[in-house]
């Protein structure tokens, strides 16, 4: 209460001033100050990223398959385009030029950079097989020894069959 | 820290909680001002719609540079200044509108204030309006529309919510001299316009 410093008549209208209610603004008036307070507002380059995850994390009614799955997927993928690519432009070679150049070709680079091919391999066998796969081979089992023979007879018996296309080829083009 | 116990916090200590970003702290500011200060303007601008927009350019401001706030001060004074700056300019720019309603702002006597106002009692008025307007309250309300803007503020700083001279005086950026003019003349001025209530 504040003393008084004003005329006896001024005491009523003092009073009355006192009891003057206090005015309310709308009911949403904080939440549109709130709205406006720049430190609370979440950054303008963040937001839409937050959000396109959300809408993805959403869709169709299930988890969507997160980027890190989605980099291997490619890489799986791309790995399987390759090693066709490499498969049938090296039995377009076998058929179409001479294989005992090619055959010399290739040995000449097994020889040359048969570690380098190897860890290559080992790495190219570890995307397709996978490591479980790999570390199986390696483990030396018996189920392991059977593997082997079944690659090394599919290895031999493609190349068989890509020799004996090649030589029908060659026939019936003379 | 919730919100609820904010109760027993001072305003410098919600200040500090808002300064680090809490929003609770924002929200109980203007819990504890919105209404004095809507008031504040409201009776100076006498336009509901106005005082609002007003109010909120005001928190805006003021929570928007909340890094600023200089303890040594009460955050009320410092708000209701931010307020009373906000108003008296907008009344500067609608000084047209304010004239033609209650008088030439630059009028330096009651007498001079009333010969360039344009009467607002006219029979427009609800039955409901007409015998809130008797009451003292209403008439109050009535007269201090009537006052200057500069007058207003300081009564009503004054009257309703008790701050001394020297803080007035800092919060309308005037000299205590001219403050306490103010208040003596506004108080005149109402003492005339009621005269015939009570």
């Amino acid at each position: 209460m504040i003393e008084h410093d004003f005329p006896e008549e001024f005491v009523p209208i003092a009073a009355e001033l006192q009891r003057l209610p206090y005015l309310s603004p709308s009911r949403d008036f904080a939440e549109r100050v709130i709205s406006r307070i720049d430190r609370l507002q979440p950054a303008h380059g963040v937001a839409p990223v937050v959000a396109s995850r959300h809408l993805e994390l959403q869709q169709g009614g299930r988890q969507a398959v997160a980027p890190l799955q989605r980099r291997k997927v490619g890489l799986v993928r791309g790995t399987g385009r390759a090693v066709v690519s490499v498969g049938l432009v090296a039995a377009a070679a076998f058929m179409f030029f001479e294989i005992d150049l090619l055959t010399a070709i290739l040995s000449a680079a097994a020889t040359q950079y048969g570690f380098v091919m190897a860890a290559v391999g080992s790495q190219v066998g570890t995307v397709v097989l996978g490591p479980a796969t790999i570390a199986y081979l390696q483990a030396g089992a018996v189920e392991a020894v059977l593997l082997y023979l079944t690659l090394a007879v599919g290895l031999f018996g493609g190349y068989a069959a890509i020799r004996t296309a090649a030589h029908i080829a060659k026939s019936k083009a003379a | 820290m919730t919100p609820n116990s904010y109760t027993d916090v001072s305003d410098q200590q919600v200040v500090v909680f808002a300064q680090e970003g809490r929003e609770d702290a924002y929200r109980e500011l203007i819990k504890r001002y919105e209404r004095p200060v809507f008031s504040l303007i409201y009776r100076m601008v006498r336009d509901n719609e106005t005082a609002e927009d007003l109010a909120q350019e005001t928190f805006i401001k003021v929570l928007n540079n909340i890094d600023r706030y200089r303890p040594e001060f009460k955050f009320s004074s410092w708000l209701f200044k931010i307020a009373n700056n906000i108003t008296i300019d907008h009344l500067r720019r609608r000084q047209v509108d304010t004239i033609s309603i209650e008088g030439s702002p630059d009028a330096v006597t009651a007498e001079r204030a009333r010969a360039t106002a344009v009467s607002i009692t006219s029979g427009g008025e609800s039955p409901l309006e007409e015998l809130e307007s008797r009451e003292l309250g209403g008439q109050i309300e009535a007269a201090i529309a009537k006052l200057r803007p500069e007058y207003r503020a300081c009564i009503i700083l004054r009257h309703v919510e008790d701050y001394s001279y020297d803080e007035i005086a800092e919060i309308v950026k005037l000299p205590l001299g001219t403050v306490k003019t103010y208040i003596h003349r506004a108080r005149q001025e109402l003492r005339e316009y009621l005269e015939g209530v009570r």
